[in-house]
């Protein structure tokens, strides 16, 4: 009697055990090929970078030989100095520097105004000035394009540094609304004191809101910078020349005429490529965080 | 006299000036909240709403902006179909997005399933998933162009150690649209899984516990609980997907041209072609005007549909 029991506490022991092995197996090989899975997701967005980055350091014949896995041997500068010495990637790179920088700082300021006085301020017309502005959020950018073409041909605009960066300068829809949902989350009181103390509404908007809504304001940056950057069609359609060309239209324009040069247009990419590696380098909680930011709001 | 009514007419002139202080201070505040509004303001009004207005109106005549404009009525929006192939390009453009979004959305999401719980490197993923969509389309479009060409490309040298001659991806018909398609994809799925582990993050563990208590197995869970719960989520995903997607330009016109053939001649293109190539800004205007309708549709559809479960979910 007692040894059949303690056969059976044995047997369920050891049941217990191969069920205990099995489990931690199965953790084993889920593990396993959860790493897997996430080693292959990496390698799916670096690789373009990585092998971007060797055929640019190598001479074209070497692109043709050799695997595009395989990092340059004798790494030389001399495609990026082509681009620069022979080509205008210098001028392609100040010109989108310059013009993103102004689009961003003007986007990001004239936004941030509008935004404070559609939550903070009182005036008559305000709710339906903020339905006109959501509503102009559905609208496709590709719809205005012909009209704003033909407005600008018009103002003598078109090649222009201004053409580039005007429709984006004064303001967007979306930076306003992004913001306008972030000030209505600071209390009223706040800006009421400040006010009663005599501070005038410029003061508290650049010491009070401000400081309190740092990200939002680097969200809506670093959004703006980034399409700035990145915005093809409308330079491309408003400039002609090559001395105002972006890096996007100097690249498009460069890939026509040289697309099967890889050393040089590969090089080229990553000058458009680069800069907005090491953006997200130094931002990318930011910007992580940021585009969450983005979705909460809508 | 003055001295002797000055106690009583005090009072209501005080009160008076009061008052009008503070209409004075009302009008100081809203020149001040127009003053505030004005920059953004004219920007709305000169680039987004005189456009739509103008857009219509272009829509409507034939010019090519040197000869005075004539007006044809409706007959631009007939020949865009008739002559410019633009009903190939919506169903092209239809084929990207159809080829497109599906993917990207499942791909988004199961990333965001697979690093929703911490494990060490999960958050170097979620952080590398991210970085292409900071990084230029054109010069992506270029990087796949060298990725997908033929003989020095990494894709057809991969296949040929497999033994097998990969095509010309893109001056094929039948692998141009599915390697843009492929480009786009790898741009976006990062970001649009950032909002899917924001979701995810707002579903409360304890419905899952319930629902293992009632014996749901994992795919049950993730069909009954997960996927109704993330339909907010789903919803901003699609619709701003869709919307960019319908748009697509820049890859297109590195990666292919619209080509081969018109194969991947999408409407942004067809658009462009005519609108800065044959300058003909009458047709451009009326292929936009279509191509606005159909969006919008699309999105209307959208939130319908999305309501219509929600709110049965609820009930």
């Amino acid at each position: 009697m007692s040894s059949v029991t303690t056969t059976a506490s044995a047997a369920v022991a050891t049941g217990l055990a191969t069920e205990e092995r099995a489990s931690r197996l199965g953790r084993g090989v889920r593990l396993t090929g959860f790493y897997l899975l996430l080693l292959i997701i990496a390698l799916i967005f670096i690789l373009p970078y990585l092998m971007s980055v060797f055929a640019a350091f190598k001479p074209l014949p070497a692109i043709l030989a050799q695997s595009p896995l395989r990092p340059p041997t004798s790494p030389t500068w001399s495609n990026f100095s082509t681009l620069f010495t022979q080509y205008d990637f210098g001028r392609y790179l100040a010109n989108t520097l310059l013009v993103t920088v102004i689009l961003t700082a003007g986007q990001v300021i004239f936004s941030m105004m509008g935004a404070y006085a559609f939550a903070r301020m009182s005036f008559p017309g305000r709710d339906s000035l903020f339905w006109l502005y959501l509503m102009t959020l559905m609208v496709p950018n590709i719809v205005t394009l012909v009209p704003l073409y033909v407005l600008f041909a018009h103002s003598h605009l078109l090649n222009t540094y201004w053409a580039i960066f005007l429709p984006y300068v004064l303001g967007v829809p979306y930076s306003v609304f992004l913001m306008r949902q972030y000030f209505m989350t600071i209390p009223k009181e706040v800006m009421e004191a400040a006010r009663l103390d005599g501070c005038s509404e410029g003061r508290i908007l650049w010491k009070i809101i401000v400081p309190i809504s740092r990200p939002i304001i680097i969200t809506a940056t670093l959004l703006a910078f980034v399409f700035g950057w990145n915005n093809f069609m409308w330079p491309l359609i408003v400039t002609n020349s090559n001395s105002l060309n972006v890096l996007t239209v100097g690249i498009a324009n460069f890939n026509s005429n040289f697309g099967v040069e890889w050393n040089l247009i590969l090089a080229g990419a990553l000058v458009a490529l680069v800069p907005m590696v090491i953006l997200f380098a130094i931002f990318q909680k930011h910007i992580v965080n940021s585009i969450s930011l983005t979705g909460i709001n809508r | 006299m003055s001295v002797a009514t000055a106690p009583t007419a005090a009072l209501p002139k005080r009160r008076k000036t009061a008052a009008a202080e503070d209409t004075a201070e009302r009008r100081r505040t809203i020149r001040t909240a127009f003053a505030f509004l004005a920059p953004s303001l004219i920007g709305v009004l000169l680039f987004l709403l005189i456009p739509i207005v103008m857009v219509i109106g272009l829509s409507l005549v034939q010019w090519n902006m040197l000869t005075p404009m004539k007006w044809v009525g409706l007959s631009n929006y007939v020949n865009i179909f008739e002559f410019d192939g633009f009903g190939h390009s919506l169903i092209v453009t239809l084929y990207y997005v159809i080829l497109n979004i599906p993917i990207q959305t499942a791909f988004a999401l199961g990333m965001a399933m697979l690093l929703r719980q911490k494990h060490a490197g999960s958050g170097l993923i979620r952080v590398i998933a991210v970085l292409p969509f900071l990084s230029t389309p054109v010069a992506m479009g270029v990087v796949w162009n060298w990725i997908f060409s033929p003989t020095t490309g990494l894709v057809n040298q991969f296949l040929g150690h497999l033994g097998i001659t990969g095509p010309a991806w893109l001056s094929n018909e039948a692998t141009a649209m599915p390697v843009i398609a492929f480009a786009n994809i790898w741009q976006y799925a990062g970001y649009n899984m950032l909002f899917f582990l924001a979701g995810l993050g707002a579903i409360p563990l304890s419905l899952y516990e319930a629902a293992a208590l009632d014996g749901a197995g994992k795919w049950e869970q993730f069909r009954r609980v997960t996927l109704p719960l993330l339909r907010p989520t789903m919803l901003f995903v699609l619709v701003t997907g869709v919307i960019g997607s319908f748009q697509v330009f820049d890859t297109v016109y590195v990666m292919t041209a619209g080509g081969p053939g018109n194969a991947t001649q999408v409407a942004s293109l067809n658009i462009y072609n005519t609108a800065f190539a044959g300058f003909r800004i009458g047709e451009a205007a009326a292929m936009s005007v279509v191509l606005f309708l159909i969006i919008l549709a699309i999105t209307i559809a959208q939130f319908r549909y999305f309501n219509k479960r929600i709110t049965y979910e609820i009930a």
